[in-house]
């Protein structure tokens, strides 16, 4: 250690400044706990080998984990999950698309109105898009069900897609279009060629939002669902309200596990920058 | 041979007449460039021949067809924009090989034609290269090279140069007029910059306010313009409100106006007013003077609402006469003054 730039208060550096970086580590990091803390426990547990939630585990076994695969309730209700979760992305997408190039793109009367109402269920609790559609239903004689989830998560989910599209929109240059056409290009070989590459990682973040959402959504399903071919989420609260064994902290585990997974590839392959910005809600 | 025609071009937006009855007639091979302050109309004017802004009375002729009603894609009209818009995704020889690739060439022809229109404009062997990679000169002629490539009739380009710093500005400018000579190619520039119009084209045609004041060649325009507004434009011009009487201008005997007596206006440009004596036309002080080297640029106070500006050329070792001395102020070549009616709008 040399002279002058040792430990400790050094004369260059401002002892306000010092303390507030300290202050800044520590609520950083607890925060990052607080965050991540669950998640974490929540795979220690799924390793128990006892049959009963604990923690820290007694043990490490991976018998919980077989346990949910042989568990013939929740394989099936993982399949109604990816259904669920597959209808209800190609459905937004399908709707949502559309939408943000007509609230970007389109000139007509009462863009603004529209626009206002394509992104209102954001501000609804998924409770009372649930209720609603419940109450609806039962209305026009339409029983909860798995179609009636997928119409009622596709509601819930339609501003992702659209906010996500509509800010990538926004960025692209209308000018590009122009110059397509210019060349020769119609409209659609404009859109293939040009918009729809530009467009392509801001639709697949979409895309893997919606399904992850509509994968993972009680507050909507627990009222829309179908009585004997549960989604994944309500099956689990069930679950839980009966008994708790580390089975649940088995399937938990491997949701977060996939999450990551999803994340990971998407972050390789579009950049993670390009899936969060403006994507996240405000 | 005229190559383009507008015949009485209107535009509005809502209320705003954005293009208020513009008439052009280009002939083949020839340089036009559109020129007036921002906001006037030109570039609505270059995207109504090029299909992106629909007039709505007049029509676009080209090559003796009408193209009114053709789109944007049907048309063989080379458009670059003024921030060149390529394509953020493909990279440069891609860019260039977008057109050909539209119209279902074979890849053999692709590259070739590619390639030659790479070298056209000196950028062989950054094909490989994207947009986002080049400088903004080397991103103007990709986009002039995407255009050329599919062999267009016509070639428009929106203020090209804006983007570019000054000093590339001048060498550019030189390089595309060069070019456009070699290809042979009708050509119409949209630009603000008076220099800029003088130097590259063969005709300017002066805008104001959605309307066409004046076409003309540039050094006709310089020499001839129609009214105060275009003689201010290309170039700088005294406009002063004079009294014409019996065939002459009052306050300058020497300059002929063949119009009927009254109030009008006198255009004088800065280089054909000189400093004299006796014989002066004004007499007053100088306000400012700038020695520039090859000449001197005084403001003179001579009691009329502005200064008179003039441009005298400098000898060596002459300094210029300080502000403040009493000088007479006398016009040149009488000739090359310029009586316009006093009604004309400024
Ligand atoms: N799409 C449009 N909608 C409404 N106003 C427009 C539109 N395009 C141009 N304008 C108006 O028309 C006028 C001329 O515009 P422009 O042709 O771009 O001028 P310039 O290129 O000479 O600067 C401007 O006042 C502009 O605001
Ligand atoms: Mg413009």
């Amino acid at each position: 250690m040399t002279n002058g730039s040792g430990p400790g208060p050094a004369p260059s550096t401002h002892w306000v400044d010092a303390v507030g970086a300290a202050v800044f580590a520590l609520v950083a990091g607890f925060a990052l706990l607080l965050l991540v803390a669950p998640s974490l426990i929540v795979i220690a547990v799924s390793f128990e080998p006892r049959a009963y939630i604990s923690f820290p585990p007694s043990g490490f076994s991976l018998k919980w984990y077989w346990a949910v695969f042989e568990n013939r309730q929740l394989t099936d209700s993982v399949q109604v999950s990816l259904m669920v979760a597959l209808w209800v992305s190609l459905l937004c997408m399908a709707l949502g698309v559309p939408a943000a190039f007509a609230s970007i793109r389109g000139t007509f009367p009462a863009k603004a109105g529209l626009n206002a109402f394509l992104l209102a269920p954001q501000m609804m609790p998924g409770m009372v898009i649930g209720i609603a559609t419940l109450f609806f239903g039962a209305y026009i004689a339409f029983r909860a069900s798995n179609t009636m989830l997928v119409l009622a998560l596709s509601v819930f989910c339609l501003p992702f897609v659209i906010r996500i599209t509509m800010a990538r929109l926004a960025d692209l240059d209308p000018r590009l279009d122009e110059a397509s056409a210019n060349l020769g290009a119609g409209k659609l070989e404009t859109f293939v060629r040009v918009t729809l590459p530009q467009l392509g990682p801001a639709l697949l973040a979409a895309g893997a939002f919606t399904f992850i959402e509509a994968f993972d959504n009680v507050t909507v399903a627990l009222f829309t669902s179908d009585v004997r071919g549960r989604p994944l989420p309500v099956e689990l609260y069930y679950l839980v309200q009966n008994d708790s064994t580390p089975a649940i902290a088995a399937v938990s585990a491997i949701e977060i596990g996939l999450s990551c997974l999803v994340m990971l590839v998407l972050g390789r392959t579009v950049g993670l920058e390009r899936l969060g910005g403006p994507a996240t809600k405000t | 041979m005229t190559h383009i025609q507008l015949e009485a071009i209107h535009k509005s937006y809502g209320q705003t007449q954005v293009l208020n009855d513009c008439t052009l007639e280009i002939a083949r091979g020839e340089v036009m460039t559109l020129l007036g302050p921002s906001g006037c109309g030109k570039t609505t004017l270059l995207r109504t021949l090029a299909g992106f802004v629909r007039q709505d009375h007049g029509r676009v002729v080209v090559g003796g067809a009408e193209i009114s009603h053709l789109a944007p894609n049907r048309r063989s009209v080379g458009y670059v924009f003024q921030n060149y818009a390529l394509f953020p995704h493909l990279s440069v020889a891609e860019n260039v090989a977008y057109g050909l690739k539209v119209r279902r060439r074979p890849a053999g022809e692709i590259r070739e034609r590619v390639a030659k229109a790479l070298h056209l404009v000196a950028l062989d062997g950054l094909g490989a290269r994207f947009p986002a990679q080049l400088s903004g000169g080397q991103q103007q002629r990709v986009a002039i090279a995407r255009v050329l490539v599919l062999e267009p009739e016509v070639l428009l380009l929106d203020e090209p140069f804006n983007a570019l710093d000054a000093k590339l500005r001048l060498t550019m400018q030189v390089e595309l007029r060069k070019l456009i000579d070699r290809v042979g190619i009708t050509s119409i520039f949209v630009t603000h910059d008076q220099s800029e119009a003088m130097m590259l084209s063969d005709k300017v045609a002066v805008m104001r306010a959605g309307r066409i004041e004046q076409v003309a060649a540039p050094l006709a325009i310089y020499d001839r313009p129609v009214n105060d507004y275009v003689a201010s434009f290309i170039g700088r011009a005294n406009v002063l409100s004079v009294e014409v009487r019996g065939g002459v201008v009052a306050s300058a005997p020497e300059v002929v106006a063949n119009r009927a007596d009254g109030p009008a206006r006198l255009i004088v440009r800065p280089e054909n007013l000189a400093i004299a004596g006796a014989d002066a036309c004004w007499s007053g002080r100088i306000l400012f003077a700038s020695a520039q080297g090859p000449s001197i640029e005084y403001e003179v106070e001579a009691g009329l609402p502005e200064p008179l500006r003039l441009v005298v050329p400098r000898q060596a070792g002459e300094a210029a006469l300080p502000a403040g001395a009493a000088v007479g102020v006398r016009i040149v070549d009488p000739g090359a003054c310029i009586v316009i009616g006093g009604g004309s709008g400024v």
